[in-house]
This record gives structure tokens, sequence and C-alpha cells, in this order.
């Protein structure tokens, strides 16, 4: 009885010990992410990322936690403000946001150890603030014109090749009782593609010397895109009740065949090339410019990261650990399973034609403007969405509008140095 | 002997003295974990909001203390007033709408209470067990254009004024769309309160009224509307206070639009906290909410009070 309590207590003891030495041995990730990693299309690179890291570097037990949208904004927001509860990676579109999470000293600085992995430059420069790299971003979204084909060639139109010709498309389509664009207003940054697009073929880089407070928000390029803009819309090109739709309302009046044209990021490739959530021939192009008078081109491209991680100051301690996960996460192998996002790793090849003519887009791009929304200071960030809907309001004073939103920024980012 | 008695009563003292005192601190811990609650969870996010209304901050940079400079931003700032506003507009039409409509409802049911009308309760309350997302999706399948049922309905009837009504997004339905949807939802509630109040009027006081040949619109506007004075007030209070916090509905419907046609103070607190990063402002919109808030508690209070006396 006695031999077999202290053979007992001998193998508790070794059982403790060997669980206490593979403990120490195994590293714990804490990652934040938007999507679940389930099966589902649009997830298949998380998916991919989770499952397959986990198999090769079974050592490192990842804790990924979906949070959605705008769920993970708001909680990454309120942990880094706290500085307490911090995930050692999170998602991020990078741009102000994240270099807001920087200048707070809260972000790990990995310049060293991801200067190194092959990607485009515009989405290394997304993930790099103030010259230093925090993470990575895998997918690179640019916007553009994704055009229903099958709409076009059975009414004999083609697809605009400069701004001048949108009123004859649009209204030869309104005749036909199509509409001519959707859009999902009601989500209120869906407008802003098409606006830094006019903007841009306006003015170039005006946005880009309003944002240093070189000139204001309510200069000529910006009231000029904002009104015709606004008479776009009065002209009825987004339909009857563009306010009253959100931006799945949007994708589906595509997917229906019901709009011919949506000017949106390449995220929605996937969707739009996948045979069960659509029966239209879609396809992608780039945002013409004007035939005379414009300063922008047809190579000036708005786009951002689509799926980014980076690391903060918590994973100073698990530093291997974090670097495989980020090199995974920018690898083929992971990068593969996505069927329709750009991917900014060179090698990897796209899915479908859709999300082909997508990056065939990207790679003419000479110059590539961050989304407004994700690179401003957040303190106007959501001031500039708000004022973009109210060009749709009837009456709006758009000149107004941007007065309002330039009042805004010289109080929050500073006034316009002469 | 005397002495012994003496002895006796001052021991008796001095013994009760240390029950009440055993006593006491036993009280004193039963109530220290609620009391750390209210501390912890209720009085110093109080406190803090209060400080944090008087800086600036974007939550990851240094607090500047910037005195009541966040208070009179708030006087320029449009969506503020808008806000401000609409809380009142939805805190005056529940009032006039919703408090009378549920007031109907509950007499009608107490009225003609049968066995078919009694499990209209259950639907009646029904909406108000339902989550806010659930309700707002609902709202936003009723109401949406192209897909939603009036859309639809319209489209059938072949009634086109009806299909082409953008609800959500024309500025001035947007907000009734919403409170309709709002009407719907919290309405039992009112109905199943007001209803619990009626039953308690004496049953003789309705065969009395009978006798005597009273109507039904009799015997409710002079018997039990009467009686309801004083749980309506409550009700108004109540809505008033609830329009002060209103966040959900609006923010998951049309997230405060189009413009700032449905922007509620909450929605603003939200964005200037949560999107703007300028907790400084966001926190003196939620004192702004809290002090009004307090205003119609106290109200709320005395109304009771009023009312106790007369008792």
């Amino acid at each position: 009885m006695k031999k077999s309590r202290i053979f007992a207590l001998c193998f508790l003891i070794v059982c403790l010990f060997s669980t206490a030495v593979l403990s120490a041995d195994e590293v714990k990730l804490t990652i934040w992410g938007r999507d679940i990693p389930d099966d589902s299309a649009d997830h298949a690179y998380v998916h991919a990322l989770i499952n397959g890291f986990q198999a090769k570097y079974p050592d490192v037990k990842i804790d990924y936690i979906a949070l959605g949208d705008p769920g993970l904004a708001d909680k990454t927001k309120i942990t880094m403000a706290t500085g307490s509860g911090l995930p050692d990676i999170f998602q991020t579109w990078g741009g102000s946001v994240m270099g807001g999470y920087a200048d707070a000293g809260m972000l790990f600085d990995l310049t060293n150890e991801l200067k190194g992995i092959p990607c485009s430059d515009a989405a290394r420069q997304a993930m790099t603030w103030k010259g230093k790299i925090y993470g990575v971003a895998p997918f690179f979204a640019v916007a553009g014109i994704f055009v229903n084909e099958g709409i076009f060639k059975a009414n004999n139109l083609k697809v605009p090749a400069t701004i001048e010709e949108f009123d004859k498309v649009c209204d030869a389509l309104k005749a036909k009782g199509i509409q001519p664009f959707a859009c999902g207003e009601k989500d209120k940054w869906p407008a802003l593609a098409l606006y830094m697009y006019l903007t841009n073929r306006y003015g170039g880089d005006a946005s880009a010397k309003a944002a240093a407070r070189q000139i204001p928000y309510d200069s000529d390029a910006f009231v000029k895109a904002a009104q015709l803009y606004q008479s776009w819309i009065k002209k009825g090109y987004f339909g009857a009740t563009p306010l009253g739709e959100g931006y799945g309302d949007a994708q589906q009046l595509m997917a229906t065949g019901k709009a011919a044209m949506h000017i949106t990021g390449s995220w929605m490739c996937a969707q739009y090339a996948n045979s069960e959530f659509t029966d239209q021939t879609i396809g992608f192009y780039a945002f013409p410019a004007f035939k005379s008078g414009g300063v922008g081109t047809v190579n000036d491209i708005m786009g951002q990261t689509d799926i980014g991680f980076a690391a903060t100051k918590v994973a100073a301690s698990k530093k291997d650990a974090v670097v495989k996960f980020l090199k995974y996460a920018m690898s083929t192998e992971a990068c593969e399973a996505e069927p329709g996002r750009i991917c900014s790793v060179p090698g990897v090849k796209a899915k479908s034609s859709l999300t082909a003519q997508a990056a065939a887009v990207f790679a003419t791009a000479k110059t590539v403007t961050f989304w407004w929304d994700q690179d401003l200071p957040p303190s106007v960030t959501s001031p500039l969405n708000d004022m973009l809907q109210t060009f749709f309001l009837p009456g709006a004073d758009v000149k107004k509008s941007l007065s309002s939103f330039e009042a805004l920024c010289v109080e929050n980012i500073g006034p316009v140095k002469k | 002997m005397e002495i012994v008695e003496g002895e006796t009563s001052c021991a008796g003292k001095k013994k009760h003295k240390k029950k009440d005192r055993n006593r006491s601190v036993f009280i004193f811990f039963c109530i220290l974990p609620a009391i750390l609650f209210l501390v912890i969870f209720l009085y110093y996010p109080i406190e803090e909001t209060f400080r944090l209304s008087l800086t600036k901050t974007t939550g990851l940079s240094k607090e500047v203390f910037v005195g009541t400079d966040n208070y009179q931003r708030l006087f320029h700032d449009e969506e503020f007033f808008a806000g401000l506003k609409h809380v009142f507009s939805w805190a005056f039409w529940s009032i006039v709408i919703q408090l009378p409509l549920s007031f109907f409802i509950a007499f009608s049911l107490t009225y003609y209470s049968n066995r078919f009308t009694r499990p209209l309760q259950a639907v009646f309350f029904l909406p108000n067990v339902l989550p806010s997302a659930i309700t707002a999706m609902l709202g936003k399948f009723v109401f949406a254009p192209n897909y939603g049922l009036i859309v639809s309905l319209g489209k059938v009837l072949g009634w086109k004024w009806l299909a082409s009504i953008d609800f959500l997004g024309n500025p001035n339905l947007a907000f009734w769309a919403i409170f309709a949807i709002a009407t719907w939802a919290y309405s039992g509630f009112y109905v199943i309160y007001l209803m619990s109040r009626i039953e308690q009027i004496p049953r003789e006081l309705r065969e009395a009224a009978e006798l005597d040949g009273a109507s039904m619109w009799s015997y409710a506007r002079r018997i039990v509307l009467p009686e309801l004075n004083y749980p309506l007030r409550i009700l108004a209070v109540l809505c008033t206070v609830g329009s002060l916090k209103l966040f959900d509905l609006p923010n998951m419907m049309t997230t405060g639009g189009p413009g700032n046609a449905t922007v509620t103070l909450g929605i603003t607190l939200y964005r200037h906290g949560f999107i703007n990063w300028n907790y400084g402002k966001a926190a003196a919109i939620g004192v702004v909410i809290f002090v009004l808030s307090l205003v119609f508690t106290i109200l709320q209070f005395s109304l009771g009070r009023k009312k106790d006396e007369a008792i």
C-alpha cells in the first residue's frame, strides 16, 4: 500500500514536470482578426493562414479571435488607449490609424525582420509609419470600375474611356431602365472611391497637398469633383434611392444585373467572379481620366491594404514566433488559398480572370493614393464620410459642405501653410 | 443587591453594545461588495467622464487640460444640436403617440378580457424582448428600398408612389421610419405595465359605472385615466430618459443619416469617442446626457413623493 502511494506520487511529479517543460517550450500568440476562419470562400485566406501555420509550427499556439467589423476597430482602439489586454498581432489596414498606435508606442518595430520580405512597394508603404515597418500586407485593394459587360454588350455600349463619356453611357443605360451606378451610400464610405478619383482627375495630387495643409479642402479640385458628383446624382445615375441602400444592396444590384457599374475596391472580385453569387459577366476596369482639362491620369490609382497584420509591443517577448507568423502570412502557401483579392506577394497567381484584371490595373499604377478615410487623422475621417453623404441630399450645397470640412481640418490638423 | 443589579445591567449594556457592534460589522461586510461594485463600476466612471470632459485627448495621446473648451465647442457643433433636437422630438412624440396607443391597447385588452384576448398580451410584449439588432434588421426589412416589405407591397398593388418611397434614405422620413419600428418594439412594455395598473382598479367601480349607464369611453375617461395619472407620468419620464440615451435603433438602421437626419446624442458621443478619437468631446456629451437624465430622474422622484404625500 505504501509502495503504491510512493509510486503514484512519483508518477504525479513526473507528469507535472513534463507538462511544465512542454508549456515552457510552447509559445502562445493572441491574434485579433476581422473574419472567422471558416470554410466560406470569403474567409479562405484566414482559414488557410491559421490552420496552415498551426500545422507547420505546432510549438506556437495560435489564439485567433475574430471580432468582425467594426468590433475589431473598436476593441483595438480601446485596448490601445488603455494599454492593457493587447493582442500580440492584430489585423489592420495600416495608414494613419496604425500610425496613431505607433506614435503612442503601442507597436513593435520589426523593420529589420520584415524589410527583406518580397512584396509590392504600395503594400510595404501601407504598413510603414515614419520609416519603421510594423507589419505585413499580404493583400492590397485598388478601386476601379466593376462593369457588367453583358449589359454593355447587349446595349452596344463601350466602357467609358474618358470621364466625359460617362454622361452619354449613363443616359443610354437609364433610357433602358438600367441603373448606371450601384453605390450603397447609406453606409457613407462607399461614395469615397469615386470622389477620390474625380478629385485626382481634376487636381492631380490635390489630396496629398490638402493633407499636408498646402491647399484647403474647399479648393478648386475638390469643389469641381463634388459638383460633378452631385450632377450625376441629380441625373439619377445612382438610382432613385442611393441613401436608402447599403453596400450590400449595391452588391445585389450588380449581382442581379439591375446596375451596370460599381466603383469600389477590388475586394469584390471574389464575389463578382463567383457563379453562385451572380450570373452576370463582370469585368474590372481602371477609372478613366478627362479627355481634356484634367491633371490626374489613368495611372493614378486609389487603394490600400486589403488584409494586413501588425505586431504590438507585447509581442516583443515572442519576437521569433511573431516574425514566423508574419512571414507565413506573406508566404505563397497561405496566399494561394485566397480566391479574389490582389496579392502583394510576387509569384502568387490570381485565381479568377476578374482578379487578374484588377491586378493588371494595379500593375499600371504610377501613384497609389491611400483611402482618405484610413490615411487622414481619425479626428476627420468620420466627418469626411458624413460630408460625402451630404452630396446625395436634395438641395445640398457641396461648396458649403467642403468648407465645413475644411474648418474641421483646420481645427484638427492645422491651418493651410502659406 | 442593588449593586449587583447595577453591575448586571452594566454588563448587559456592554454585551448589547458588543452585539450591536458585531451586527454593524456584519452588515458592513454584507453591503461591502455592493458598495465596491457601485464605486468601481458607477461612481468612478462618472467621475472619470467629468474629468475627461475637461481634457483634450485621443485616448492614446497625453491628456491636456482644456477647461470648458469641449463644452463650448458643443455649442458650435451642428451634429450635437441635431442629436439634441432629435432626442427631445423622440421624447415628445413617444409621449404623444406611444403612450396613448399603449393605453388604448392596454385598456382594450383588459376591458374585453377573455380567452382570445389573453394571448394578445404576449403578442404585444414579444417585440420588447427581441434584441435591438433583430428589431433593427426587421426595421430595415420593412422599410428598405427595392426589396423592403412596404415597397414590395406597393409593387404588388401597382402603387408606384408607394413602391418609390425611400423611407430610410429620405431625410424627412427616416426619423419616422425608425420611430414606427420603435413604437412597435417598445410599446409592449408600456402595455403590460398599464394593464397591470388597470387590473388593480376595483371591479366594483366598473360595475357601478355600468349600472349608472356609463359607456366604455366614459368609464375609460372618468375612472381609468384618473387612476392611471401617476403611472402615465412615470412612463412619460421613462420615455424622456430613454430617449436621451437612444442609440441602438438609429445607429443600426441608418447610422444617424442621411446627413444628420436621425443622429442622436448617443450616436454623436460614439462618433466623437470611438471613430474620431476625440474622447474629451465625447465625455462632454456624456456629461450632458448624464445631467439631463439626472434632471428627469429627480423629476421622476419628485412625482413619486407628491403621490406618496397624496396617499
